[in-house]
């Protein structure tokens, strides 16, 4: 790995060494506009002494209003616009405070923006992103909570990120914004934004590869493939599993979830035999079905145990806390759900931590966002 | 094509006049399945793309429909790779990709048409966003048909080409027709009075098949639109003769009466004109000749180019 990854508070005083993802994210909007006089952002409120929870704030004042555009409610409008504004020249970088309003784009996302390089052959390109928030906890409901990884995942010509961790967005923003020639989707996790982690912040320091996944954690017993901030989730329980010394977890974090990482994914299960998969989102034709496709045509003979999948439950989001307590996979059931792969058995007998929800642990922030 | 030997009027009838034939071609020609891509002919409405691509510059850029034979080759696209395209033949335009319906020629400017009515709206305003931010002296043509006008996307891109006063021309070809769907059980609202809305100043033209009133209006247009760097809007009044998709006649399945067509058939110049139609016929039909030539020699595309521009 080379890189270390700990979940940290954060820190006041910046140190060099722990970065929040908010900051990180700063940073690489910041290095996007310092970079590339024709990059833009574009947004509803991204300008404002917010600053899309930090991650544009200062930008408006450094880089002027029209590069740092806040923009009308149009999300549809704004995505095409973004599209037409690439195969201008520019490269656009698209904000939506919460994922859910995403799907009002989805025309230009899917119909247009998706295809316009294979639809005429290659004669043009659309470089641009787009990124969307992925809210939870605190209430956020049916349509402020949707994790849409696989929706977009599904279409050709989309590359489809969730970053983890405050590395991944530093390794992946720069260089897909450099060098990637067509539409980034990025799923951000609200949660995370307040979160602190180790990062190597020298200049010139390895990066992983800014698409396919990464494995933060090797171990021999069950191989959990995450993604967002249940990669967090799986880390914890990962260390608690360690330290009793019940289980040895591989973890893998998908990361890039258009183009996952096949070999690293295969390869730590036909080592361990055992898959779990923790996703952000529902199960059904998610991430979870999708890494079960992967095994099962390389060779289900890898698998010494059913694989075993994690999500959100089939309903909308329910806003009582009680309720998105129950809905959301949580560290006792991610672990419990490790224990059943490692040891074969539904009665493992292993005590299980604190059923402390993730967004106790995580949230630091009251609303109203 | 440019005719450095005739004056402006001559030409534009001469590109008109290139456009029909073209697509009269591709009536004789589809039965032999050999074009197996849908087609919205032009034809009735070819003087708006010839009128309205010879008031701009080169450099200038244009975003167009499914129906857009016309402006392709109105805005320089190149006639065989055209013609390759529609066959599905790798020497197209695109490599067989995107059959009628996506023609693209970036290298005259000609950027796109899309299947989805009113969705490259949006990109000619981004594109006049983009020559905005780059400091150059294009302007952007949208062309859009009355129908699309009802999507929301129009609205936000009006909206946004306005605020920013970015210099896009919005040119709605008004044939009247949403398929088979008239304007008056689809629209609450007058286009003109719609724009003014907004501030965007507006034009309308009741000659859409005549190339010389189009270009007349749109030359005004486009020189306003480049000179004050922000939008405006033009209403080109035009007669969808054939069927919404393929290459029939369709006045007698009842949602239109043939009257109707008759007004713009007997004012039609390729009609009118015989003479000059007389004289530049036959050698545009050698054209055409050699593009179906090419088209038909030509390959298809091999499995190599199944995933290639992807992602």
């Amino acid at each position: 790995m080379g890189l270390a990854f700990k979940i940290e508070t954060p820190v006041e005083t910046r140190s060099a060494e722990v970065v929040s993802y908010r900051d990180a994210l700063l940073t690489t909007m910041r290095g996007a506009l310092e970079d590339d006089p024709n990059a833009i952002l574009l947004g509803q409120g991204v300008d404002d002494h917010k600053g899309i929870f930090g991650s544009t704030i200062g930008l408006a004042a450094a880089f002027g209003k029209d590069r740092v555009m806040d923009t009308p409610l149009a999300e549809e409008g704004l995505t095409g616009i973004a599209v037409g504004a690439a195969l201008g020249g520019l490269y656009p970088i698209q904000t939506h405070i919460r994922a859910d309003f995403a799907l009002l784009a989805m025309n230009q996302i899917v119909n247009l923006a998706a295809k316009y390089r294979y639809m005429f052959g290659g004669r043009f390109e659309v470089p641009m992103m787009i990124r969307m928030i992925v809210g939870r906890s605190w209430g956020q409901g049916a349509q402020h909570s949707q994790s849409l990884q696989s929706l977009f995942a599904h279409i050709p010509g989309l590359v489809v990120i969730m970053p983890a961790t405050s590395e991944s967005i530093l390794s992946s923003y720069p260089a897909l914004i450099r060098n990637h020639r067509g539409p980034v989707l990025s799923l951000e996790h609200r949660l995370l934004y307040d979160i602190g982690f180790r990062v190597d912040t020298t200049a010139g320091a390895a990066r992983t590869p800014p698409m396919g996944s990464r494995k933060l954690r090797s171990g021999k017993d069950v191989t959990v493939v995450a993604t967002s901030i249940m990669v967090l989730e799986a880390l914890r329980s990962a260390e608690y599993l360690a330290e009793i010394g019940a289980a040895d977890v591989e973890l893998i974090d998908l990361h890039c979830v258009s183009h996952p990482d096949t070999e690293l994914i295969l390869d730590s299960v036909a080592r361990t035999g055992r898959l779990l998969v923790a996703d952000t989102s529902w199960q059904a034709y998610g991430v979870g079905a999708e890494m079960c496709r992967l095994v099962c045509e390389r060779d289900p003979g890898l698998l010494k145990a059913p694989v075993r999948t994690l999500g959100m439950a089939p309903a909308p989001c329910p806003t009582a806390k009680s309720l998105e307590d129950l809905y959301y996979p949580n560290l006792r059931r991610l672990t419990d759900e490790v224990l059943r792969l490692a040891t074969g058995r539904d009665q493992h007998g292993v005590p299980l931590p604190d059923d402390a929800s993730a967004t106790d642990v995580y949230k630091r922030f009251k609303g109203p966002f | 094509m440019k005719r450095p030997d005739i004056d402006l009027a001559t030409q534009l009838l001469y590109e008109t006049l290139r456009i029909r034939l073209v697509e009269l071609r591709l009536i004789q020609l589809y039965p032999s399945d050999r074009i197996q891509s849908p087609v919205h002919l032009s034809i009735g409405q070819e003087a708006v793309a010839t009128g309205a691509c010879a008031a701009l510059r080169p450099g200038d850029l244009v975003f167009g429909s499914y129906r857009s034979h016309a402006f392709y080759l109105a805005k320089g696209g190149d006639l065989r790779q055209m013609m390759a395209e529609l066959y599905g033949k790798a020497t197209g335009c695109c490599g067989g990709k995107a059959g009628s319906m996506h023609l693209a020629a970036p290298d005259v400017g000609f950027m796109g048409s899309s299947a989805i009515v009113a969705s490259t709206i949006p990109h000619a305003v981004g594109a006049a966003l983009a020559a905005r931010r780059r400091h150059t002296d294009q302007i952007v043509l949208a062309v859009f048909g009355d129908g699309a006008t009802e999507e929301g996307v129009y609205h936000e891109s009006l909206n946004f080409a306005a605020l920013h006063q970015l210099p896009v021309l919005f040119l709605c070809e008004n044939n009247g027709l949403a398929v088979h769907s008239r304007i008056s059980v689809r629209q609450s609202y007058d286009l003109l009075e719609h724009a003014d809305a907004y501030g965007i100043p507006t034009r309308r033209c009741m000659r859409g098949n005549d190339p010389r009133a189009v270009h007349e209006t749109v030359s005004a247009a486009a020189v306003r639109v480049r000179a004050e760097r922000r939008p405006m809007l033009l209403v080109i009044d035009t007669y969808r003769q054939m069927e919404h998709v393929g290459i029939g006649e369709d006045h007698h399945v009842g949602y239109r009466a043939a009257a109707e067509a008759e007004p713009w058939r007997r004012s039609d110049p390729l009609v009118t004109e015989t003479e000059l139609v007389a004289r530049f016929t036959p050698e545009i039909l050698r054209e055409i000749d050699d593009a179906v030539a090419f088209a038909e020699e030509s390959p298809w595309p091999g499995a190599d180019a199944l995933l290639a521009d992807v992602a």
